[in-house]
């Protein structure tokens, strides 16, 4: 008899402990209204804003940015432009003179009004203030005020990624009288769907919004929105789980797995980020051999890309041999197959190039990036056709210095996203500068960017796919494949992916039917 | 014992500026390029310049460090060179997290190890060998492991606590403890381990001196002698480990708090020492700093309280 009591006791302790932590957690996080319209809208990231001032705004982070400021233009999910504080715009045939249009109706929040002139000092001031994508604007010579509502953003030479750029960071208009001070940074003051809830928000954490009541444009579902950054992918997708965080990007395959466990967590899949080795030393400066085009082709012979997707990233993504996504003109199916994995024809054209005893190459190995399995694997394939890779760990901090300022390694392995702007992509990865910084350059890339420069709107495709299928030949890059991202949502949010960026835009979320 | 807690406080401040000059020029060794890792590689090198200018950069070290501890006196630690969040504000939001972890384990530490330790060292036998399986087998558990586990059947199975996440004291007294128990249970399972056997070894200790055996032959009974005398001579052992792991935790609680998303110093510190964002990590170490030096002060004046001898060493 004693010994049920004391078991009937343990039972109603063990229940209490239950109960009282279900009320706890209850009362601890979450709202019931999480996710529905009018609710809160919580967003798990791992990608922190270093400021909220738009001359520092990146593309990973633009939620934070939308949240308080409107761009010029707004780009769809599906990569086309509408109408957002720009109503029209239009080229000239140079395409070196932009007008827009701009709405007579939006005010910022002390009553400055949103006009010409705040769209000359935002643009002028972009590319001066020093951010992460002022180059994106290095073309901008002058913005011409026509009157209140109209200007002309005159450029150097044409940029065919102009608008997407006014869709994205350069875009961002804040309020004209705040950009002389500091205080952007932290106190955003722009014309946007919501305010930062400074009250509630622990910069370096957590980012919460509430809904602008006197927002010109129209509402988005959501009253309050609030973006929190982790440090890991296994704390995201707990949260999620737990139905504390309603949407989140999940990049690592393992977290992927236990999301595809969990039944009330939605999925949508998305190719994005390409992974590859970079090549930099293409005239052969700091390493001879990749001087050679035949030591670059047997690189990209060399690698056995299947198995990699396959024993990597549980074959979830794309194999590809070129830089440019789906979604670009200048894509070509046939490309992502170019180089079969051919150890043999590997080796013969290293014996072409006189290299029969072997190549070495030393490679910045970035924690982040390239994790033990991704470097032994291509450590192996390479070692197997006689081309020796050294790994030098580099941690986050030396990673930028010692690769792009000291120049210290011929290559280095990369994500990058595939826009579906060619020129974007053009920019980052073929033209002399952030992934081309020795400048190399040959007649045939040089002939057609221009061409694809110059050409009038929707008639860069053709100089674009031969761009493309030079690209590959020459082996100027060693893409491995397109990784799937997932966005996954609890069973109170759908959102729908933005194309060419990894994170969607603020206005990409919906409550779920 | 007046004298003794001001000559701790004076040896506190020293630690302070020994600690400041040792972090700042070790945080200033790395001659990270500050200024491109944040536009950028992308950035034209005379914005990187003028960014790394505008952060005083252009400056020898010494003055840097002279213009840092100066502001830092007034009460300025500046701003995050990352983030621009004020290293104050950050610091008032995320030290109260990590504090609560840290006195969180403390207490559940000092209470289940001061309770299973004297009971395995008095009562020995069966249960002496329980406890010293347990302690063992929580010693040897990896504690990423024991909070992984704990997470996935308190949080997400069985959904009786939150996964992630902090709620301020302030904001909801019920919701900062349904966000630390988590957290606190993890940490505390190690900290248990070592902690209860110190104090069992201590009371089988005390347990075998001769002023034990004459106060038993003088009729005490024994509730008396082990509350009175055993745990009293038993604790100064015990309560020396307990503050160490107090200090510990500061570098233990990076990964808990990793793992339940929990906005503390901890992983912080990792992610800006990384950067090489120098106010926001002097900001943490000062804070730390005073942090040990307060406990440590207060171990000594508790054990000093307990064991006058001690005063006296």
């Amino acid at each position: 008899m004693l010994r049920r009591m004391r078991r009937t006791r343990a039972h109603t302790a063990l229940a209490a402990l239950g109960a009282t932590a279900l009320a706890l957690s209850g009362c601890g996080t979450g709202a019931d209204d999480d996710g529905e319209a009018g609710g809160e809208l919580t967003i798990g990231t791992m990608t922190m804003p270093q400021s909220l001032d738009p001359a520092e705004a990146m593309g990973a982070a633009l939620p934070f940015f939308q949240a308080v400021y409107d761009t010029l233009l707004l780009r769809e999910p599906d990569g086309s432009y509408a109408p957002m504080l720009a109503t029209d715009w239009s080229y000239d045939e140079s395409r070196t003179e932009l007008q827009l249009e701009l709405r007579d109706d939006v005010t910022f929040t002390d009553g400055t009004p949103f006009d010409a002139e705040a769209v000359q000092a935002n643009l002028e001031r972009f590319p001066e203030a020093g951010g992460g994508q002022a180059q994106t604007l290095s073309d901008l010579e002058e913005v011409e005020i026509v009157d209140d509502h109209d200007v002309v953003i005159h450029l150097e030479q044409p940029n065919p990624a102009l608008l997407f750029y006014l869709s994205d960071a350069a875009g961002l208009m804040a309020n004209p009288n705040a950009l002389d001070d500091d205080t952007l940074a932290t106190e955003p003051d722009g014309t946007g769907p919501y305010e930062l809830d400074t009250g509630n928000t622990a910069i370096g954490s957590t980012w919460a919004y509430t809904r602008s009541d006197d927002y010109w444009g129209e509402d988005l579902p959501y009253d309050e929105v609030t973006i929190t950054v982790f440090d890991n992918e296994n704390a995201l997708v707990n949260g999620l789980r737990t139905g504390q965080i309603n949407s989140a990007l999940i990049q690592e395959v393992d977290q992927q797995d236990v999301v595809a466990d969990d039944e009330d967590l939605h999925t949508v899949d998305q190719d994005i980020d390409m992974q590859s080795l970079l090549l930099f030393d293409r005239e052969g400066e700091m390493n001879p051999a990749l001087g050679d085009t035949e030591v670059r082709q047997a690189l990209n012979y060399a690698l056995d890309r299947e198995a990699m997707l396959e024993h990597l990233r549980s074959g979830q993504g794309e194999i590809t041999n070129q830089i440019f996504g789906p979604e670009s003109v200048a894509y070509d199916p046939e490309l992502d197959t170019y180089y079969d994995h051919d150890p043999e024809r590997a080796r013969e054209l290293l014996a072409e190039a006189g290299h029969e005893d072997g190549v070495e190459l030393t490679l910045p190995k970035m924690q982040e990036i390239v994790g033990d399995p991704l470097a032994t694997s291509i450590e192996n394939d390479l070692g197997d056709v006689g081309i020796d890779v050294t790994w030098d760990n580099l941690d986050e901090g030396d990673a930028i210095q010692s690769i792009m300022v000291e120049q210290a390694y011929p290559g280095m392995v990369m994500n990058n996203a595939q826009p579906a702007s060619e020129w974007v992509t053009i920019v980052e990865l073929v033209l002399p500068g952030t992934f081309n910084f020795l400048g190399t350059m040959d007649d045939t890339i040089a002939e057609r960017t221009a061409e694809i420069q110059q050409a009038p709107e929707g008639e860069a495709a053709d100089a674009a796919q031969e761009l493309n299928r030079h690209l590959v030949e020459e082996a100027w890059f060693v893409p491995f494949y397109r990784m799937t991202y997932q966005h996954v949502t609890d069973d109170s949010v759908e959102v729908e992916p933005q194309s060419g960026m990894a994170v969607p835009s603020l206005y990409n979320y919906s409550p779920l039917d | 014992m007046i004298n003794f807690v001001l000559r701790r406080v004076a040896s506190g401040l020293v630690l302070m500026v020994v600690i400041s000059v040792l972090t700042f020029g070790l945080l200033s060794i790395p001659d990270t390029d500050v200024g491109r890792h944040l536009l950028g590689p992308a950035a034209p090198q005379e914005h990187v310049d003028a960014h790394n200018a505008s952060l005083g950069l252009d400056q020898p070290i010494w003055v840097r460090y002279l213009d840092w501890a100066t502001a830092a006196l007034q009460g300025d630690l500046g701003r995050s060179w990352f983030t621009s969040e004020d290293v104050s504000t950050t610091l008032a939001n995320r030290i109260p997290v990590t504090l609560s972890l840290m006195l969180g384990v403390t207490l559940v530490t000092a209470v289940v190890s001061f309770t299973l330790g004297v009971w395995a060292g008095v009562r020995r036998g069966l249960v002496d060998r329980l406890v010293q399986v347990l302690a063992v087998v929580g010693y040897a558990l990896p504690g990423f492991l024991i909070t992984l586990v704990i997470v996935l059947v308190f949080a997400v199975q069985l959904g009786w606590f939150p996964a992630i996440g902090y709620t301020a004291l302030t904001d909801s007294p019920t919701g900062w403890l349904a966000t630390v128990t988590l957290p606190i249970l993890s940490l505390s399972i190690p900290a248990i381990a070592g902690v209860t056997q110190q104090v069992r070894s201590a009371v089988i200790d005390v347990l075998h001196r001769d002023y034990i055996r004459t106060l038993r032959t003088r009729g005490l009974s024994s509730p008396r002698i082990v509350f009175r005398h055993v745990l009293r001579n038993a604790a100064t052992p015990a309560l020396t480990v307990l503050g160490l792991q107090f200090v510990g935790l500061l570098g233990g609680a990076v990964i808990v708090e990793q793992i339940f998303g929990l906005p503390g110093v901890g992983a912080m510190t990792v992610q800006y020492t990384v950067r090489g964002d120098i106010p926001m990590i002097m900001g943490v170490v000062m804070t730390t700093v005073i942090v040990v030096v307060v406990a440590n002060l207060l171990v000594d004046v508790l054990i000093g309280w307990l064991n006058p001898k001690a005063r006296v060493s």
